[in-house]
């Protein structure tokens, strides 16, 4: 009784904080002066110009997926199936441009290809124009979206593979060599994977906001924030933010009908076998060299230039002092958010993975539909939401911060718990459940202690999903509440490069902190693992 | 002799699994290797099949030396040895028919000697009505066969089975145990059979070897090791 309540708590609330706003822009763009009228959009698509921002967007968000894909599936393999060196430096390296803000990279792209930037001091100016040009516009773009998502890719590729049972692979080494097995038995073994990576990159490139508006692509994303905050029309930003919206929820159905069939049941290798590996023989050097020369325009570059353009002391000093504010806030946000998050992902990953209520199907839906809608869109819902005299205490202060990063992450809380649990056998619970104890006990002594480490793993990576988010905190932060990433952009147009690069290299440290808090903590776990 | 392992040793992260293996195998034999779980059975037939490589010591199949002191001479699609897994290891993406055709098309094998030879093999095991069918709607005993023809298809003149009958219950395990003994006199196949069942070794083998911890306890006839076990466990 009183888990079921806990768990229909947790799914009222997120509906309330994240399905409503949402619900709310859909309705009243339905009605023009109190009555129910198509008015509204009747506007839309009336011009060209929303024609073109909706085609830049699908192609932006096409090449974008087909371009990840094209990199990042070989990459993944490399990584895992092959006897590369550095392998794991490799990895670590070219998921560096994911966890910070992806803007960033746009702003490191600029000073190096600007029409002021490095490239144009050496070579000169005219090389610059041509540079700068190709910079601002959709090849640029691209290739900074490319950089920010191709992580994902190699990510999901890895674990997937790491999912195939070795037996599959050898079974078919018996017949033929490494390059034909994979490419006939495993490539196709992780099509679920590989397909997941595209969904996901796809509707993260629809949805995105900070490199298009600052590489001035006009994407679709970018136009209800631009209608929103310089007409404060919030028709026209509501309507214009549907479109979007639709097209999220027609490509998550259709990946709730074919995708979710096609999963193969992965048999888990056996933890003593290891992996078997493809060895790379004499094309070795010809990877080495290529994944090197990747990751060094894709990583090495961008994150030099702002090291470089920031590096004077008074730079870091100004940086501090102006925005000392800001990055207290953002810390501060980030943690709350990160917990928030955690005890929701806590909860519905729990019904997500014991299927305890019968509704857990379509809390998960409503989950996965809040993440990958495009947060301008999230945005404007909370803002015509909370935007009444009566609820001035959330709208005003960053109660509704918080609740944009509930709406638009819960998905990641509640799916890296989901896979926790189904790691705990629900005889665990059981056993407690017949020696007597209540939900609460049960959840405080048994759950919660053994679902820890997913806990830690859930939180950290919230935390670097709120801090690093601009789309929702861009459209709803009430005056001075902005958090770091913000105040960069906002400063971006009419400040020192040093200062704005000193603002990038702060906030890039303070997102790998905490990774490399936990990467200590682990080796230190490690190390007193081995010494008892 | 079609094989000979040459006194094998073989560890993973400088944990010795195999500790100088010995055996020479006549063609046509059946030999099983008996042992308790985790004392290197698998290892010695990935060996053999290739899949690792010995750290010390010799591996000569059908007078070809196949892996030398660590070196891999001749890579596992070379070696025309058939395995069927502990854990069957069918392709979950393809129907029982390509799961047949797959290594015959490595091959290079034309389209109408594949159909005539995986259709004479589907007779073969009794699963002719199963040809479409993908391997996850079969059940234990049908997987259990068409992995049986996977490898057979091949016309291998060496086969490994890796304790391929232990997840079936008993009475299945009994008529396949048949079916195996039939299908290895019709080919000629050598047969190198792994399982930790002492009966199932006995209704199977021709030689068996006695294996623990990654070494050789004894070799010899059904009726030796049966009188080996008999008085080991009555001391
Ligand atoms: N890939 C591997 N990495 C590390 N240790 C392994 C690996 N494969 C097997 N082992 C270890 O080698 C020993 C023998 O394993 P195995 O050959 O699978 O035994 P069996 O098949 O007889 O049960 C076991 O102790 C096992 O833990
Ligand atoms: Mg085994």
């Amino acid at each position: 009784m009183a888990k079921r309540l806990t768990l229909y708590i947790t799914i009222f609330l997120l509906i309330g904080i994240g399905l409503a706003p949402v619900i709310s822009i859909f309705i009243k763009s339905l009605f023009v002066d109190g009555e129910f009228s198509l008015q509204n959009y009747g506007t839309l698509f009336q011009s060209d110009r929303e024609w073109r921002l909706l085609f830049n967007s699908l192609t932006l968000a096409g090449a974008t997926t087909l371009i990840t894909l094209l990199l990042g599936v070989p990459l993944g393999m490399l990584f895992t199936k092959t006897d590369l060196p550095l392998k794991r430096l490799f990895a670590i390296l070219f998921v560096i441009p994911l966890i910070i803000p992806s803007y960033i990279l746009a702003i490191a792209w600029f000073y190096c290809l600007g029409r002021s930037g490095i490239v144009a001091i050496i070579f000169n100016v005219d090389f610059g124009i041509i540079t700068s040009n190709l910079l601002f516009g959709f090849a640029g773009t691209l290739f900074v979206m490319v950089s920010a998502l191709l992580p994902i890719v190699i990510i999901l590729t890895m674990t997937y593979l790491r999912m195939v049972n070795p037996n599959l692979e050898e079974a078919a080494r018996l017949h033929c060599s490494w390059t034909m097995v994979l490419r006939k038995i495993t490539i196709p073994l992780i099509y679920p994977g590989i397909a997941l990576a595209a969904l996901i990159v796809f509707i993260l490139t629809l949805g995105e906001f900070g490199v298009p508006s600052s590489l001035r692509f006009d994407v679709y994303s970018v136009e209800s924030f631009t209608r929103f905050s310089a007409f404060y029309d919030f028709n026209t930003a509501t309507t214009a933010a549907m479109p979007l919206g639709i097209i999220t929820f027609i490509v998550l159905i259709v990946e709730r009908l074919f995708l979710r069939k096609k999963t193969f049941i992965f048999r888990a290798a056996g933890s003593e076998k290891t992996m078997v590996m493809a060895p790379l023989g004499r094309t070795k050097p010809f990877f080495m060299a290529a994944v090197s020369i990747l990751v060094f325009i894709l990583v090495i570059v961008p994150l030099g230039v702002l090291l470089y353009k920031s590096v004077s002391f008074s730079a870091y000093a100004e940086a501090f002092i102006r925005s000392i504010g800001s990055i207290m806030r953002s810390l501060v946000y980030a943690s709350v958010g990160a917990t928030c998050l955690v005890v929701f992902g806590f909860f519905l990953g729990y019904l997500l993975e014991r299927r305890a209520l019968k509704f857990s199907f379509a809390a998960d839906s409503i989950a996965i539909f809040l993440f990958a809608l495009p947060g301008t869109v999230i945005g404007i819902g909370l803002i015509s939401l909370w935007n009444t005299p009566g609820t001035n205490f959330i709208y005003a202060s960053m109660g509704i911060i918080i609740f944009g990063y509930i709406a638009q992450y819960t998905a990641l809380g509640e799916r890296v718990l989901a896979a926790t649990f189904s790691h705990l056998p629900h005889s665990m619970e059981e056993a407690g459940q017949i020696a007597g104890a209540d939900w609460f006990r049960r959840l405080f002594k048994i759950l919660i202690p053994l679902a820890k480490r997913g806990m830690a793993a859930a939180w950290l990576i919230c935390f670097i999903f709120c801090l690093r988010d601009i789309g929702i905190t861009m459209m709803v932060y009430p005056p001075a509440h902005d958090t770091l990433p913000v105040r960069i952009f906002t400063l971006m147009a009419n400040s020192p490069d040093d200062l704005i690069s000193a603002l990038c290299v702060i906030m890039i440290i303070i997102t790998l902190l905490p990774l490399f808090g936990l990467w200590l903590a682990n080796k230190c776990a490690k190390k007193a693992s081995t010494l008892g | 002799m079609i094989i000979k392992i040459d006194n094998v040793y073989k560890s993973y992260n400088k944990n010795l699994v195999i500790k100088g293996i010995s055996i020479d195998i006549e063609k046509g034999e059946r030999i099983v290797i008996l042992g308790p779980s985790g004392c290197g059975k698998t290892t010695l037939l990935r060996m053999i099949a290739g899949f690792i490589h010995p750290d010390k010591g010799k591996l000569i199949i059908d007078g070809r030396i196949v892996a030398d002191n660590g070196k891999c001479i001749i890579e596992p699609e070379n070696r025309h040895v058939g395995m069927v897994f502990q854990d069957l290891a069918l392709w979950p993406h393809m129907s029982s028919y390509k799961n047949l055709e797959f290594g015959l098309k490595a091959k290079n094998i034309p389209k109408m000697e594949r159909r005539k030879r995986i259709d004479e093999i589907f007779e073969k095991v009794q699963m002719d009505r199963f040809k479409n069918v993908h391997p996850g709607e079969l059940s234990g005993g049908q997987q259990q066969r068409i992995a049986l023809a996977r490898a057979l298809v091949m016309r291998p003149t060496i086969l490994l089975m890796d304790e391929p009958l232990s997840s079936l219950d008993t009475d299945l395990s009994l008529i396949l145990r048949k079916e195996i003994l039939k299908l290895q006199e019709e080919f000629a196949i050598t047969l190198i059979y792994v399982t930790h069942d002492r009966e199932e070794a006995f209704s199977l083998a021709t030689r068996i070897v006695v294996m623990d911890s990654g070494m050789i306890q004894k070799t010899g006839t059904v009726k030796e090791i049966s009188e080996y076990i008999y008085n080991a466990s009555h001391k």
